[in-house]
């Protein structure tokens, strides 16, 4: 489990950052190979974050680091991308667009007056759907909706809530969605807790989703960004409905297009309704905090939310695949290849072989395939393998992206990646390769506590997917007593035909 | 994602601290049990004081052969930290060899030593998950290095021989440049690639350093004797500093520097800044226009819009920086007006981007659906034009200052901040108080002193736009934006490579 769940943004940066020559970026970047080294620090570490759950059963897990006088915050709300109806794809990334639009008293000038307004634009937006679907002229409606829209655009104050959130000295404030949960977060100096504190429970208890329809526009400026003008994008987006279908990790995070369109706003009220109940928040602070202070204020803030039963979880019925899949596109671009292994979610006790998998064949300049593929062949420019994807709570894929260098084909790729996988099925990986992935691992996590934003982020990552943050610290010792042997099973379970799914982007 | 992150790295540090003590703030009683807390809208609260500025103690000094060494000592983790900044950079190779100074700094690191061959290098690096990186940029060279601190004299022996000796073997050298081979071929499949890379040429011209790109007729024209020649041109002690923080004392660390580094030979002048005396001459080329490339595939138009910009030590940084604050960011004028309000694109920004020692841009940008990328750039150009003709509100005024000045504290989070930016300051001739004179300035500026910068440094008569998208989609086409105007297409046809 990494940042790779964020779907959006990592798979992105992983590949290109793959081409710029002078960057490499490992995850790892300093332990020993002596894991009793490293483990005091993390043990101290372990002992300085502390958990509270409020009677509503929203959890805190709170991390002291009193190196700079800052503090990092990061509200996990456990639905996802995963959690839409299938015609309502987009749901959950349109929720937290409109995140930051504001509240009751943040962002309008007069909520009585707006409110109407905000109504008016629902209803119209309905009629226009209806009339435009009976095949009748929309000319005055939509002439209406415009003069409406603008009435209630005067009532607007355009994104005060980051204004007051910059202006405070907050950096970071963003939010990302991905399959499996939304995030929202930023960082203040360490004297404004409890603006945080006042700002984000406001923000989800008496939330305002305004500017609806302009928003949608933005967001389908976004998909056209990220997927429809760009070729991995397009690819990627097939790839996941051949690979993955009737499973909800098939589907867009970002959403179909025409399922954006069709968005009302009472689809995302319904979702906001349903999953953004205290119990599916988990908030993750870590920096220069009391964590006494930040329970008394959690309390005050945050207990004002409602007791709200929680929504069932997702349930993944998908047909075991049986035969190999494929996806081919024609794009003006050059060409990409990708394949896709089905592999359960990360609660299987088989997740750290998974991740050592992908470590030994993709993790740095020694790694399998670089080392093959990239520098000895010089089949492909770039490689990259991600354990998990485009989620981990369910089942989902291992998958492996690659750049074919000039001149060369994707099937010379493909049959090079074969022949890597078939070594790694055939056998028992050397004991100084596994060391050196245990090691990796265990740096990786060292050099992330040394960061709020990245503590801020895991820790309610783990607490929600696993049921305890402490697992971020046992997954080492799950590392740890991965076998060759482990690895040589799960990889001849994984790596099957009728487990895989290719996808081609050739040259046209 | 909501926001498209766009941070120009001089912001990321450029950024300043205010240390005020808000006179109502509260002292929490730490620990206290009973803290009857009231929620309370955010208008209403009051703050403890702000936390104050405490910078790393550090120390500096210089071995006799000119190195130039910064430490810092930091003792959360067992992990210790250097970078090398070395002057060179690849404004500095010549016009027929471009690609040369980038191959010198992939391959001084990925080729390794005599003693220390690539593969037997990357083992042990990996199996200690420790690393050792390098490369040359525009204006500079670094190396780096990370390992945990009990590994720290095995990893800095191979850093330092890096360093000194690399062997530079010909099939690394052949190996990088067919990577930049493939990286040629791929140049257009990124409708943002296009448009940073032919953009930086409408400004500084195609065959400026600030702007021209690696192709296979330069990389032909680039030998080893040439990586040999470069390297050793600018890699001596004299013309390096070196920066090392983290969990290590000071005395022993200075005794492992003298060890590895104090026998290498120093090199003749001219080293350091007067090494880059003569930089290149730097003119906008297109003084204005319209140009597209057409890209029929496309859906949407990627645009930048702007003209040459200027230095970081402009006195005007300050007021400069507070209209880039008006203009940009959560609630910034340009995400307000085309994104928020007018739902146009999803990023937009137009950012005065100073560099240390030569003219940076200014630079308008964002991406639309074709069909409204004329109201695009209309919306962009009248903010232009708002922020030269009126003067901000004070409330603008105090946004962007306050978020600025509140948010300093996070360029001194961690020592290696510090670090980072003595070495910078140093590397670029920077007074070491740099960051606090801009302080001051900041907390000076007023709205009339931000119109008069817009109205000095914005000059929408040389505004170049460049449009990536699809010419037919974009309806109504280019030419109406104004009378007369002409739209120039640009070819970026890639040239084939010589057999």
């Amino acid at each position: 489990m990494s940042f790779f769940s964020l779907f959006s943004v990592s798979w992105r940066r992983a590949l290109t950052g793959l081409l710029l020559l002078l960057v490499w970026s490992f995850s790892g970047a300093a332990t020993s190979a002596q894991p009793n080294n490293i483990q005091p620090y993390i043990d101290r570490v372990a002992e300085q974050i502390s958990e509270f759950t409020l009677s509503n059963g929203m959890k805190f897990i709170v991390m002291e680091r009193h190196q700079s006088p800052t503090v990092s915050f990061m509200t996990y709300v456990d639905v996802g991308s995963a959690y839409e109806q299938p015609n309502k794809t987009g749901a959950a990334h349109f929720l937290e667009h409109l995140a930051f639009k504001g509240t009751t008293l943040i962002g309008t000038r007069d909520y009585s007056a707006e409110r109407p307004l905000l109504d008016e634009l629902d209803q119209l937006a309905g009629q226009l759907k209806t009339t435009q679907a009976a095949g009748k002229s929309t000319d005055s409606l939509q002439q209406q909706f415009a003069q409406t829209q603008a009435k209630a655009a005067a009532y607007v104050k355009q994104n005060e809530f980051g204004q007051i959130v910059q202006q405070a000295g907050g950096v970071g404030l963003n939010a990302t969605t991905s399959a499996d949960a939304t995030r929202y977060f930023y960082s203040f100096p360490a004297n404004k807790l409890e603006l945080w504190m006042s700002l984000e429970s406001e923000r989800f208890l008496d939330p305002v989703f305004r500017e609806f329809y302009e928003e949608q526009a933005v967001i389908l400026e976004e998909r056209r960004m990220r997927t429809d003008n760009s070729p991995i994008g397009k690819l990627v987006e097939a790839f996941l409905q051949v690979a993955l279908p009737d499973h909800p990790y098939g589907r867009p995070v970002i959403g179909f297009e025409a399922d954006i369109r069709n968005l009302e706003s009472r689809d995302v009220r319904d979702l906001f309704d349903r999953y953004y109940g205290p119990s599916r928040i988990t908030i993750g602070i870590v920096g220069d905090v009391d964590p006494k202070q930040v329970q008394a204020m959690s309390e005050a803030y945050f207990g004002r939310f409602k007791a709200q039963t929680r929504a069932p979880d997702v349930s993944v019925n998908m047909l075991p695949q049986t035969a190999p899949r494929s996806v081919n596109l024609t794009l003006p671009s050059q060409p990409w290849y990708m394949e896709g292994y089905q592999r359960p979610g990360l609660t299987d006790p088989d997740d750290a072989v998974y991740q050592m998998i992908s470590s030994i064949l993709s993790g740095g300049r020694t790694a399998r395939l670089y080392r093959s593929l990239v520098e000895q062949q010089q089949l492909a420019l770039s490689i990259q393998v991600s354990p998990t994807f485009p989620g981990d709570r369910y089942s989902n894929l291992l998958v492996l992206f690659a750049q074919p260098a000039p001149d060369r084909s994707i099937e010379q790729v493909a049959a090079a990646i074969e022949a890597e996988l078939t070594q790694l099925k055939t056998t028992p990986v050397p004991a100084a390769e596994l060391d050196q992935v245990k090691t990796q691992a265990r740096a990786s996590l060292l050099q992330t506590l040394a960061s709020n934003q990245g503590m801020a982020s895991l820790l309610p990552e783990y607490e929600a997917k696993t049921g305890s943050w402490r697992n971020l610290f046992e997954e080492l010792k799950a590392i740890d007593a991965v076998t060759a042997a482990d690895v040589q099973r799960v990889a001849q379970q994984l790596f099957q035909p009728q487990n895989q799914t290719v996808g081609k982007l050739t040259a046209g | 994602m909501w926001l498209n992150g766009y941070l120009p790295k001089w912001l990321r540090y450029g950024v300043l601290a205010l240390v005020i003590t808000l006179g109502l703030g509260l002292s929490w009683a730490s620990g206290s049990p009973a803290m009857a807390i009231t929620p309370q809208h955010y208008s209403d609260l009051k703050f403890p004081p702000a936390p104050e500025i405490k910078l790393p103690p550090y120390s500096r000094f210089e071995l006799n052969n000119g190195l130039k060494v910064y430490l810092v000592e930091d003792h959360e983790l067992p992990l210790v930290s250097g970078i090398a900044t070395i002057y060179t950079g690849d404004r500095l190779e010549p016009a027929e060899k471009t690609g040369l100074a980038s191959i010198v700094g992939d391959t001084l690191r990925s080729g390794g030593t005599v003693n220390y061959p690539a593969e037997a290098l990357n083992q042990f690096l990996e199996q200690r998950a420790a690393a050792i990186e390098s490369g040359i940029d525009t204006t500079a060279g670094s190396a780096s290095f990370s390992s945990l601190s009990e590994d720290l004299n095995e990893v800095f022996s191979r850093f330092a021989e890096l360093l000194r000796q690399p062997a530079f073997p010909p099939e690394r050298i052949e190996f990088t440049k067919n990577q930049w081979r493939g990286v040629i071929a791929r140049r257009n499949d990124s409708p943002d690639a296009i448009a940073g890379r032919e953009f930086q040429k409408l400004i500084y011209g195609a065959t400026s350093p600030y702007a021209r790109t690696i192709e296979y007729s330069t990389l032909d024209q680039i030998s080893r004797p040439d990586v040999l020649n470069f390297y050793q041109q600018y890699y001596h002690p004299n013309n390096i500093l070196l920066g090392i923080v983290g969990d290590f004392d000071s005395a022993q660390m200075r005794a492992l520097i003298e060890a590895q580094f104090g026998d290498w030979q120093a090199g003749s002048p001219p080293v350091g800044r007067s090494l880059l005396q003569d930089l290149p001459e730097v003119q906008q080329v297109q003084q204005s226009g319209i140009f597209i490339v057409d890209q029929p595939q496309l859906s949407q138009s990627t645009l930048q819009i702007g003209h040459l910009g200027g230095e970081l030590n402009s006195p005007d940084y300050a007021a400069l920086s507070v209209m880039n604050g008006v203009l940009n960011g959560l609630g910034g004028r340009l995400v307000n007006e085309v994104r928020s309000r007018q739902g146009l694109a999803y990023s937009v920004y137009a950012y005065w981007s100073p560099q240390f020692d030569y003219p940076g841009l200014f630079l308008a940008a964002g991406q639309t659906r074709s069909e409204a990328t004329i109201p695009f750039i209309k919306a962009t150009l009248a903010e232009l034009e708002k922020i030269r003709s009126a003067p901000i509100t004070e409330s603008e005024l105090a946004l962007a200052k306050d978020s600025i000045l509140n948010a300093f504290i996070f360029s001194f989070a961690t020592p290696a901040q510090t670090l980072s930016r003595v070495m910078r300051y140093d590397y670029y001739g920077y007074p070491q108080d740099f960051i606090f004179q801009y302080q001051k300035q900041l907390k000076a500026t007023t709205a009339a002193d931000v119109q008069r910068a817009a109205q000095t440094y914005l000059k929408p008569e040389q505004l170049v736009t460049l449009v990536v998208g699809n010419a037919a989609a974009i309806q109504p086409p280019l030419g109406s934006l104004s009378p007369g105007s002409k739209v120039t297409p640009i070819d970026v046809t890639i040239p084939s490579p010589q057999g």
